[in-house]
């Protein structure tokens, strides 16, 4: 039934405008052929650079120019690599890394980077890529040229085959080297956040002071100073030794505020006891009674326990803090070659792991080790709060 | 140099109600979020025997608060506000200050902090140094000394905090210029640029008027200063010329 709907179409008078104009081949197929067009002009230049900068270098090496001449040809060879590769990206669609700069900023002296450039794969590399573009750019300029007269029909497979080689050719050479290239970029991104979570403690640490312990001692110091200046003034009456006793007093808390922070920045007891006892010691401050089991063969390295300890503690402060749970459990274990903690607790649950900054936080510092942090937190509880970390022996 | 603030007889006290009022009494505004210490500083200063209007936890209360005493006509002395203050506990204290010190000329302004960046010092400072503070909270143990800083800068005086002139001290470009004054006359402009009249500087060197006077003429003539009259003045002396 589509005749009466053609026929409307017509009726409302569109008939009468052309079509608009239509390529014959999607516009993939017009990336491809110009791709492989323009393979030749810069297969040409490419060739051009390798030889002169090759032969020259080369010829030169007899001379103390001729390393560093090399090396600097190295370098534009890795320019003449990220022209291709936006190449490629553009016309061909194909997504390829960028390497990782050569570290010549860090590198010591002179002689050192020179090395670090002669020996530099990605260079190399690009140089071998150029060396057989040439062939290869001819190849393809006249095929698909001629293709484009006599060919039309099978033009777009044959574009697609020859791009495909060349696609091929791009993450084979111009591709960062391989899996270590790809690690540190991983790394990298893991210091990123390593960095930034240290950068996140040192300022709660400092907010921890200054509004605990280091208020304390700035009101005790001035009750202590008003004292003196009256007991100066030989007015020794019952107001100075209330200021007296209220310093004393304020000195303990002081004291106390201190000692909670140091533990919540390292607790000595982990170092010197491990995690059985130093969550025994968290526990037994929450606010809800809370077993714990650990059940450790050995232990781990001190990184790994220091942020299982943070975890535990940090999850215990919500239960006591939001959850208005009963009972609380804490579990950690072993599995093969990652260590296992689990807090649940039968509070009213809707723990929310991007909610607060304290959940988001567990999340990225796990995530720095290659740990996972996974939270089952339905409305109405229970909530089960899982962290997995990477077992790592202890050096010492 | 007469000195029209330090050792006037109406500083004397008088017992009035079995407490100690000054006739040097003057009204404060104390901005401090904690609770303890906002409390602790009105204690203190009402038992020096000065008057603490109001008290308030953050920096847009504080303006707030100022602008509405002024409206009634009733504008205070001095605010003494914390660097470090809800929302963001960076330097709304300072920024706050600095706006207090625009909107009103006549209002001396005392900010306590934990740390003392000679940078928050300078923006302070800026074009003028009449009526301005800047202390190490922990002075504040020195109930006798910071009252003292506390009524100068009430009364148009300067009191920066000696860790902040050994910054600047420290980082002017002057040295070679520094190097040439005698250790008493270093010291004698560490006090200067605190913003303490020469008595004060006599009182605390254990030496009289007259030496300090000496000294001080020595240090303008060796750092190529015009004699300026007026404390104030001759801090922002000190200070452009360390600063520049």
């Amino acid at each position: 039934m589509t005749a009466p709907a053609s026929v409307a179409d017509r009726a409302d008078g569109s008939d009468d405008r052309l079509p608009p104009a239509r390529l014959a081949y999607p516009a993939h197929t017009w990336k491809e052929i110009g791709h492989l067009l323009l393979n030749l002009p810069v297969a040409v230049f490419g060739f051009v650079y390798v030889m002169t900068a090759v032969f020259v270098s080369g010829l030169l090496t007899l001379t103390v120019i001729g390393l560093p001449l090399l090396a600097a040809a190295l370098l534009g060879a890795r320019q003449l690599g990220k022209l291709e590769r936006a190449r490629a990206r553009a016309l061909l669609g194909v997504r390829v890394e960028e390497p990782t700069p050569l570290p010549l900023v860090r590198g010591g002296g002179p002689v050192q980077r020179l090395w670090l450039a002669l020996k530099d794969p990605v260079g190399w590399r690009t140089l071998l890529y150029d060396l057989v573009r040439l062939p290869w750019g001819i190849l393809t300029f006249c095929t698909v040229l001629i293709s484009l007269f006599v060919l039309w029909p099978v033009l777009p497979f044959v574009a697609r085959g020859l791009a495909n080689v060349d696609r091929a050719m791009v993450r084979g050479l111009l591709s960062p080297s391989d899996e270590l290239e790809r690690r540190i970029a991983e790394l990298e991104s893991d210091r990123g956040v390593v960095v930034d979570t240290a950068a996140a403690d040192l300022r709660r640490i400092e907010r921890d002071l200054h509004d605990g312990a280091q208020a304390r001692l700035v009101n005790l110091a001035m009750g202590l100073g008003l004292a003196k200046e009256k007991l100066l003034e030989g007015r020794a009456d019952d107001d100075v030794a209330a200021m007296v006793d209220e310093a004393h007093g304020e000195v303990k808390l002081a004291l106390q505020e201190l000692r909670d922070l140091a533990r919540g920045i390292h607790p000595a007891v982990l170092t010197d006891r491990g995690l059985d006892a130093a969550l025994s010691s968290v526990a037994s401050r929450c606010t809800v009674p809370v077993k714990v089991t650990a059940d450790l063969p050995a232990r781990p390295a001190a990184a790994i326990e220091g942020i299982a300890y943070f975890t535990v503690s940090e999850l215990l402060q919500n239960i006591s803090k939001h959850s208005q749970a009963r009972t609380a459990s804490v579990e950690v274990w072993r599995a093969r070659d990652r260590l296992l903690v689990q807090v649940r607790d039968d509070g009213r649950g809707g723990a929310d792991p991007d909610g607060g900054s304290g959940m988001r936080g567990l999340a990225e510092r796990l995530g720095a080790v290659d740990g996972l942090f996974v939270v089952d937190s339905p409305p109405g509880g229970p909530t089960v709060v899982t962290a997995e970390l990477p077992w790592r022996d202890r050096t010492e | 140099m007469l000195d029209l603030r330090y050792g006037t007889p109406s500083s004397e006290g008088r017992a009035v109600g079995g407490r100690e009022i000054v006739e040097d009494r003057v009204r404060v505004v104390i901005a401090e979020d904690s609770v303890l210490l906002r409390e602790g500083l009105t204690r203190l200063l009402t038992d020096r025997g000065h008057e603490v209007v109001a008290g308030v936890g953050d920096a847009e209360a504080l303006v707030k608060t100022i602008a509405d005493l002024d409206a009634q006509g009733a504008l205070p002395d001095v605010v003494v506000a914390d660097v470090r203050m809800p929302p963001t506990h960076t330097d709304e204290g300072v920024r706050a200050a600095v706006r207090l010190r625009r909107a009103h000329p006549g209002l001396g302004v005392l900010v306590l902090s934990q740390y003392v960046e000679e940078r928050y010092a300078t923006e302070l400072l800026a074009g003028s140094s009449r009526g301005v503070g800047y202390l190490l909270k922990d002075r504040v143990a020195e109930v006798r000394e910071f009252v003292d800083a506390v009524v100068r800068v009430a009364r148009g005086g300067t009191a920066l905090d000696p860790e902040v002139v050994a910054q600047l001290l420290g980082r002017s470009r002057k040295q070679h210029v520094l190097t040439g004054l005698t250790p008493r006359e270093r010291e004698v402009l560490g006090l200067m640029a605190e913003g303490r009249t020469n008595s004060a500087i006599a009182r605390q060197l254990v030496v009289s008027d007259g030496a300090v006077e000496k000294h001080v003429s020595n240090i303008f003539l060796k750092l190529g200063l015009a004699q300026s009259d007026g404390d104030h003045r001759r801090v922002l002396a000190v200070l452009t010329y360390l600063n520049s």
